[in-house]
């Protein structure tokens, strides 16, 4: 029971978690980060299509759904459509700037949930340790048991495509690797003399372990789950590619690969983009995380 | 340090010793490829190699390519011509008929002289003994996968009995002046065969019947090889080639990259978008109608299509032109349940695009602008490109005044909603599943009688007219066939009048071929004969 | 060492047994009826029932999954409702093309990715460092279904060079991998597949690698005059049980990772399977296929951790 009213108080503490002890650190991490050209162009890569994405029905030059069949797989620079159009007249510039929503979505969403909840599993677990660390650590060794693709291809297939089931599968497949991170983490910092320590003089134990070990927790985890977006953005737009995901008519990258795959024979170049454009956020993501790990120096 | 390296140089050597193995073993496996024979390599739509042992799966594709080769029924269809729609002619049946006295007995008299593969005799034993097979779940050799697949051609069949060596009467339930029709789909398989094999499992791997080819191997999911026949017992259908290989490639894009690339001769159903890149290559690309129809069943009870007028808006609505001209000319327009060449089409009425008409309808019928749900698939046996053309059906629709919701789902889940029926999905308004139209009831009947009504069978949206169930019940009862095909042509025609389908087009059955292959001639039919082909030598 | 190594593969059996009942349950998430696909649209209820009980459907859950899984230990995964073929031959036949496939593709990335890695590491910091790190990068973050396809339309379409699908002229039992005709099958989706394991491995080399090439000892050698040559040797010698236990790890990964690549290729391996089975809802074979590819996974894995300790015994106490 007090165990569990411990863990409780963690939650608590995690909102109000105060950067204050660790602020020497985060300046060395930006420090680091302002010379590092790289990660700052690739961030810059990240912050052009997240803004894309989000003001995509004002920037999109035309209604990404508006078919017209007189328009067909016309080539890049056909009249005012700057991309061409996909195999139903669709502007292919427009559906590009929409499908970021929808990939970006499936890229964060399921690791925003995953970390919440395998950060929560883990720390729950790391901190109170004993029968309960057994079980949550077991079960996630039986996820563990599947490679990731597998795994999401298995759950959203026997539950049946669409955009939900997708995230739903994403959000189970990166539960256990955080958890375990969490898990790591949590452990090695509850055994160290400063927490004992803590723990022993009373009074306000609970948030100062809290702190302590959110403190140690949050890096590897946050540096982690940024690398997982690339890697779920990838794995959502092969499930829409099989046909798993995002269902037509909504533009989403790995669909519109799918869809004008069929067309590939009429206009190569126009069904290389959204590939294009999956293979540049991914990469994006995946430097940016790059760049973080080295700036905040965290070893996974 | 020395340990350390000592144990890695041991692990290494397994390593090694296991990349050596699997390399040997891949290497072991391999035989040497046949010379100096024709083979002629087909690439199917379907995801596997249908079943070898009967009744094929996967649709009429399997009935193409491993019912008919392999097999025959006791009544074929005649494929050797292009100009009209394939008809039924004798196959190991030389005769059948109704026995003059009795409107349920029919009579067959079969072909003599007909060997199995595997040298057994074919003769009314062996007739009883496949009709057993998937009618009687007492039986031993009774196939439970191939009895459900056949429920729909069975379910009238009361018993079977033997008149003499050579010929059977088959007894119905019902008078049912079609049912010798049933009886193409019937594949017989060889009783001795089976009797070696032991299990359908077994004889899958030893199938054996008494078709143009023979079954020569088979590499599960990957490619079926069949050889000539050459003691055929018909002599004019003797394969052109040696060998005939199918493999499934269920991808458009993968069977048209296969053609281009050289690894097969005949791939079926190009995707639209690729048939300017086939014929550039100097591919053959063949289109013929065949019994096909793309359309939508309506809901009779639930929404707005009841109202006879809003079914006839949306007839109005449609630029079948427009859906040919997108489909790169695969297609043709659809105005009818059956397509315009078929010996039932008729005089109906046709719906020509006309969107004032179809506007003023809407608002005649107070539902301007109409609602409607349509539940599509992306994908599935027959559906074409269903996309792209349920797009384009929307954007027509909506052109005249129609809102149109598309209810997107995968094939397996439209299916159950078309089997369960309206009453189980009232949201939807109309489905959109294609439908083979082969004989005068799965084309027509089934959609139309109030007996179908689903879930009891094909009739979706729960269709009825008075004057269709009176003249169904009458041409089951007509054994001349003259007066019973004009009564046919009448239903299709009444069908046309309430608008009892949204028709939008007929696929064209479209093939393409490498130029090396000769002699090909498609028939208007679902089942092709592939055995006038030659191929020029490969190794 | 003999207990410890007891212990992992004691460890192993609660997660085998987790992972059966994953496999066992997953089939219950779906929507809709399992045997619908051998189903004529119209068959009628009655059809349906006598179809459901001949393949057991209608029986409680845990019956079915005690069933199951006493049939599974034995090797008896049922039979296929769509081929009707037993799902374990179905399956062997399929695993036997990706491990060939997956273990291709990881050797392509190991010939690769080692050089690169090498590099990075010996000139750490330098220009070639920072390329080779971006290139791994790429490696990991490049769509490999998008890869294929373009690869495909390259050679396979315009050039003519290569084959686009399927395995061997005459299919995976007749595949001879020293006969060309056969081996240009293999050559794209190997290429395809090897992208990430390029990037990971490359990644893991490099800092291997650098870290030996770190140490004390490395000074030592080059004080005592040998040559940068062998610097490199002794380095990479010292590096190699970490890059081997990574390409154990990915091995592991394609295994189960490669079913957008079969599908593009027509590779006739377990991917393309389990995509089949998805569409067709085929139970069995659905289930057959994640549950061996997983006890691969987790075969795969404790062949790396025990490895992992036999040459590094300080992790033994973690």
């Amino acid at each position: 029971m007090t165990d569990f009213t411990t863990a409780t108080r963690l939650l608590a503490a995690e909102e109000e978690a105060p950067a204050t002890k660790v602020r020497g650190y985060w300046q060395n991490v930006g420090y680091r980060l302002r010379y590092d050209y790289v990660t700052l162009a690739f961030a810059l890569v990240i912050v052009l299509i997240v803004a894309l994405a989000v003001f995509a029905p004002w920037i999109a030059p035309k209604d990404p759904y508006k078919t017209s069949m007189a328009f067909r797989l016309r080539p890049v620079g056909f009249r005012d459509f700057h991309l061409g159009t996909d195999e139903l007249g669709r502007d292919i510039l427009s559906r590009l700037i929409h499908g970021g929503r929808m990939s970006l979505l499936m890229g964060v969403v399921p690791v925003v949930f995953a970390t919440l909840i395998g950060g929560f599993l883990g720390v729950l677990a790391g901190f109170i340790g004993g029968k309960l660390n057994m079980a949550i650590m077991r079960t996630m060794d039986v996820f563990y048991a599947f490679p990731s693709i597998l795994l999401a291809v298995a759950i959203s297939g026997a539950m049946g495509g669409g955009m939900a089931n997708g995230m739903v599968a994403l959000t189970l497949v990166f539960i256990p690797p955080l958890c375990r991170i969490a898990e790591t983490a949590t452990t090695q910092v509850r055994g160290l003399d400063f927490v004992e320590a803590a723990r022993a003089s009373g009074g306000s134990t609970g948030s100062i372990i809290a702190t302590h070990i959110l403190g140690n927790v949050l890096g590897p985890i946050f540096i982690y789950a940024s690398g997982l977006v690339s890697v779920s953005i990838l794995i959502a737009s092969g499930l829409s590619f099989l046909g798993l995901g995002v269902e037509p008519p909504h533009p989403d990258w790995g669909l519109m690969l799918s869809t004008l795959r069929q067309s590939i024979y009429v206009n190569p170049i126009v069904c290389a983009l959204p590939g294009v454009m999956i293979f540049v956020t991914s990469l994006a993501f995946n430097m940016v995380s790059d760049g973080l790990r080295q700036a905040m120096d965290v070893r996974l | 340090m020395p340990h350390h390296t000592q144990t890695f140089r041991k692990i290494a050597a397994c390593l090694a010793a296991g990349i050596a193995l699997a390399f040997g073993a891949s290497a072991l496996s391999s035989i040497a490829p046949a010379q100096a024979q024709t083979t002629l390599r087909v690439a199917m739509t379907a995801g596997d190699i249908p079943d070898v042992t009967g009744q094929p799966d996967q649709g009429f594709e399997g009935y193409r390519f491993v019912g008919y080769t392999l097999y025959d029924s006791l009544i074929l269809w005649d494929l050797s011509r292009s100009d009209v729609e394939a008809s039924l002619t004798p196959g190991l049946a030389t005769k059948w008929e109704i026995d003059p006295k009795d409107s349920k007995r029919w009579i067959f008299t079969l072909r003599k002289d007909v060997k199995f593969h595997d040298g057994s005799d074919f003769n009314a034993d062996v007739v009883l003994w496949n009709i057993s097979r998937i009618t009687d779940e007492k039986v031993p050799h009774f196939n439970a996968k191939q009895f459900a697949a056949m429920r729909t051609r069975t379910v009238n069949i009361d018993r079977a009995e033997k008149i003499d060596d050579h010929t059977v009467a088959i007894i119905t339930k019902e008078p049912d002046s079609l049912f010798y029709i049933q009886m193409s789909f019937w594949m017989m398989i060889s009783k001795a065969q089976f009797e070696k094999a032991g299990s359908y499992e077994k004889y899958a791997q030893m199938p054996s019947g008494t078709g143009p080819y023979r079954f020569a191997g088979m590499v599960p999911r990957e490619r079926l090889e069949l050889t000539r026949n050459d003691t055929y017992w018909n002599p004019k259908r003797v394969p052109k080639h040696d060998r005939l290989v199918l493999q499934p490639m269920p991808e458009a894009t993968t069977r048209a990259a296969a053609l281009l690339s050289g690894q097969v001769d005949f791939i079926e159903a190009p995707s639209p978008d690729t048939i300017a890149r086939l014929k550039s290559s100097g591919m053959q690309v063949i289109t013929l109608p065949y019994p096909h129809n793309w359309h939508y069943q309506f809901n009779f009870v639930d929404g707005p299509f009841k109202d006879k007028r809003v079914r006839q808006a949306a007839n109005y609505a449609m630029d079948r032109g427009e859906m040919v001209e997108m489909l790169n000319g695969l297609a043709q327009e659809g105005y009818g349940t059956v397509p315009p060449s078929s010996p039932y089409f008729g005089k109906p009425v046709l719906y020509k695009l006309d969107p004032k008409k179809a506007t003023a309808l809407l608002k005649e019928a107070k539902c301007y602008p109409c609602e409607v749900t349509l539940a599509i698939s992306t994908s599935g046996s027959g559906q074409m490109q269903p996309l792209p053309m349920n797009e384009l059906v929307k954007s027509q629709l909506e052109a005249v005044g129609f809102k149109v919701k598309l209810e997107v789902m995968d094939w397996n889940a439209l299916l159950d909603v078309t089997f369960k029926g309206r009453e189980k999905f009232p949201a939807y308004h109309a489905v959109n599943v294609s439908r083979a139209t082969q004989d005068p009831f799965s084309g027509i009947f089934r959609f139309a009688m109030r007996k179908q009504w689903a879930p009891a069978g094909g009739n979706w949206g729960h269709y009825e007219n008075p004057e269709i169930e009176k003249l169904i019940t009458e041409i089951y009862n007509t054994f001349d066939q003259a007066k019973r095909d004009a009564m046919i042509t009448r239903v299709h025609e009444i069908m046309n009048d309430d608008a009892a389908m949204l028709f939008v087009t007929h696929d064209l059955n479209p093939r393409a071929l490498s130029p090396k292959v000769k002699g090909f001639v498609q028939a208007q039919s679902w089942f092709q004969d592939l055995t006038p082909i030659t191929v020029g030598t490969t190794n | 060492m003999w207990h410890y190594i007891a212990r992992r593969i004691v460890y192993a059996i609660p997660i085998a047994i987790g992972v059966t009942v994953f496999c066992f349950a997953l089939v219950f998430l779906a929507p809709g009826n399992p045997v619908q696909m051998l189903l004529p649209a119209d068959a009628s209820q009655e059809v349906v029932d006598l179809i459901m009980k001949t393949y057991g459907f209608d029986r409680p859950l845990p019956v079915q999954y005690w069933t199951w899984l006493t049939r599974a230990v034995v090797g008896d995964l049922g039979v296929s409702i769509q081929s009707n073929r037993p799902v374990i031959d179905e399956v062997l036949r399929a695993l036997g093309n990706t491990v060939f496939l997956s273990f291709g593709a990881v050797m392509l990335a190991f010939s690769i990715a080692f050089v690169l890695g090498t590099l990075a590491a010996y000139y750490r910091g330098s220009a070639v460092d920072r390329g080779v790190t971006a290139l791994s990068i790429v490696g990991v973050s490049i769509p490999n279904y998008w890869l294929g396809i373009v690869l495909v339309i390259v050679f396979a379409v315009e050039l003519n060079w290569l084959p686009a699908t399927g395995m061997g002229p005459r299919g995976s039992e007749t595949f001879d991998l020293f006969n060309w005709s056969h081996f240009k099958h293999v050559i794209l989706p190997i290429i395809t597949l090897c992208m990430v394991p390029v990037g990971m491995i490359t990644r893991t080399t490099r800092s291997a690698v650098s870290e030996v090439l770190g140490n004390e000892f490395v000074n030592t050698l080059r004080a005592k005059g040998l040559g940068e040559l062998a610097v490199i040797r002794h380095a990479l010698k010292n590096a190699m049980p970490q890059i081997l236990a990574v390409m154990g790890l990915q091995f592991g990964y394609l295994m189960g990772g490669s079913i957008l690549v079969e599908t593009i290729f027509n590779w006739p391996g377990t991917g393309f399977l389990l995509n089949k089975a998805i569409l067709t809802r085929d139970i069995p074979v659905l289930q057959g296929t994640i549950l061996i590819l997983a006890l691969v996974f987790v075969f795969t894995n404790l062949v790396v951790d025990l490895f992992q300790t036999a040459v590094d015994p300080r992790i033994k106490r973690s």
